[in-house]
């Protein structure tokens, strides 16, 4: 819904040109899985293909910042406010032991069945019984423990 | 329950509870079960009333259960809210009911319905316990009752529903698919109705287990396949023909048409019934392999013997000289 382009949006700061490319190809990406069709899914299937695309694009702008900083904090600050990548969950990443969370929903307990649980994929696979694969109804995350 | 000054008396209430009715098996093995209760969650599968559901995991490896009947039913028929399987012996309605003689009370159309289960749920309240008075049935039937329980619980009742999709051969999430993957099984009791097995008509599982009790206690269909009468003896000396008709039709819960005939032999106090075709003297014969009481007297059921074919046309059962072949067959079977 944003990065529309009003008179109020600042121009983006110096670096965006290098980045631009790469966040253009999350942005196609994004508009496929936006219009697949839903045939042969389940209905809570049919999301997540865009849940994963949010996360992997915001991964890559929380890595180009604080993993390898190759953008300035400004670019990185207008980046945020234009939603190029989730800001909530990027907040996440920085807590031990959520470094690979995958989506916002899988915590938020109070969606949840029993108080305080969180979803089936923060558990890490060693506590899980042998063999059993799962996918969170949520988005499809198979497991997004900071161990696993 | 108490009514504002101007709500109307007949209005049902909610229905709000803090634990649910079940069994051990639908509980699980596990002492410890952590259980979700969500007040009106859904309609109640017997009398559409909502209700409050509770939601629990029955053990590693299957599905959630839940409620699925309200309290007031469950308590009506004293059985489980999930399983529909009587509390004290785990065994369905359907064979609760005729080992013990009780009579079905429960209406089952639409607003005779409601309004028994709303008038019940006033009663049960006011600290009856319940439709069925364990006290006053006989023991016998109470026996009978202990043997036909199985004694161990069977947990494959909890596990996941059969996934339809491997039954068509085109499931896509394979091993993390919470479904069953067998092939479904298509026999008479794979049709079972849960309005059926609860009001105790027509349920394929009483049945089975009625039919082996049956063929135990010497009622076995026997081999020739012609024979479609039942033979009564130790009749008591006030039976009627009306009382036995009365007995198969009602009780035994028989279409009116299975029934051909009722000869009654006063003198030797024994009793033919005939019926239609073998398949209803099937049914008559599982009926009665628990219990037939005429007039308040235990009657012995055995199967008729075959007819010896008459050349002439002297055919109906009723009629005199029938009746004498029959007195002369009664003789000589005793």
């Amino acid at each position: 819904m944003p990065k529309i382009k009003t008179s109020r949006t600042k121009p983006p700061p110096e670096g965006f040109d290098e980045i631009e490319a790469i966040l253009e190809d999350y942005n196609r990406k994004m508009r496929d899985a936006e219009s697949e069709s839903h045939e042969g899914k389940r209905k809570t299937e049919t999301l997540w293909p865009i849940m994963r695309i949010v996360h992997t694009r915001s991964r890559y702008i929380y890595d180009l910042y604080y993993k390898r900083e190759a953008i300035s904090r400004e670019l990185y600050d207008w980046l945020l406010k234009e939603e190029y990548a989730d800001a909530n969950l990027i907040a996440k990443w920085k807590k031990t032991g959520y470094e690979k969370l995958c989506c916002a929903r899988c915590i938020q307990s109070r969606d949840m069945n029993y108080a305080g649980s969180t979803c089936i994929c923060r558990v890490p696979k060693a506590m899980l019984k042998d063999g059993v694969v799962v996918e969170c109804t949520h988005c499809g995350c198979r497991g997004c423990a900071s161990s696993d | 329950m108490s009514h504002g000054p101007k709500s109307d008396l007949n209005k049902a209430g909610v229905e709000q509870s803090d634990f649910p009715i079940l069994c051990e098996t639908c509980l699980g093995p596990n002492p410890y079960v952590r259980m979700s209760k969500q007040t009106l969650g859904a309609e109640c599968k017997i009398c559409t009333r909502p209700f409050t559901t509770f939601r629990w995991l029955p053990g590693a490896g299957m599905r959630f259960k839940k409620t699925e009947i309200c309290q007031t039913c469950a308590k009506s028929k004293n059985c489980c809210q999930t399983c529909l399987l009587d509390l004290q012996f785990g065994l369905p309605t359907q064979v609760r009911d005729t080992a013990l003689g009780l009579k079905n009370a429960a209406p089952t159309s639409a607003i005779n319905r409601e309004y028994y289960a709303q008038n019940i749920e006033g009663k049960l309240e006011d600290g009856a316990s319940g439709a069925i008075n364990f006290g006053k049935a006989d023991s016998a039937g109470k026996e009978l009752l202990k043997r036909l329980a199985r004694s161990d619980p069977g947990y494959k009742r909890n596990r996941p529903h059969l996934c339809s999709f491997y039954a068509k051969g085109a499931c896509n999430r394979g091993d993390e698919c919470p479904y069953r993957h067998e092939l479904p099984v298509e026999n008479e009791l794979s049709h079972q109705n849960i309005k059926d097995r609860y009001h105790g008509t027509n349920d394929p599982v009483a049945r089975k287990i009625l039919a082996k009790h049956a063929a135990e206690g010497g009622l076995a269909p026997p081999a020739d396949t012609s024979i479609t009468s039942l033979f009564l003896t130790s009749l008591p000396p006030t039976a009627t023909e009306d009382a036995i008709r009365h007995f198969y039709l009602s009780s035994a819960g028989m279409p009116a048409n299975a029934l051909k005939s009722v000869v009654l032999v006063p003198a030797s106090r024994v009793a033919f019934v005939n019926f239609t075709d073998r398949k209803s003297a099937e049914m008559g014969a599982e009926q009665s392999g628990l219990k037939v009481v005429i007039e308040g007297v235990e009657v012995k059921v055995q199967w008729g013997r075959s007819r010896p074919k008459k050349s002439q046309g002297s055919a109906p059962a009723t009629g005199p000289i029938s009746q004498v072949a029959e007195r002369e067959l009664a003789t000589s079977g005793k």
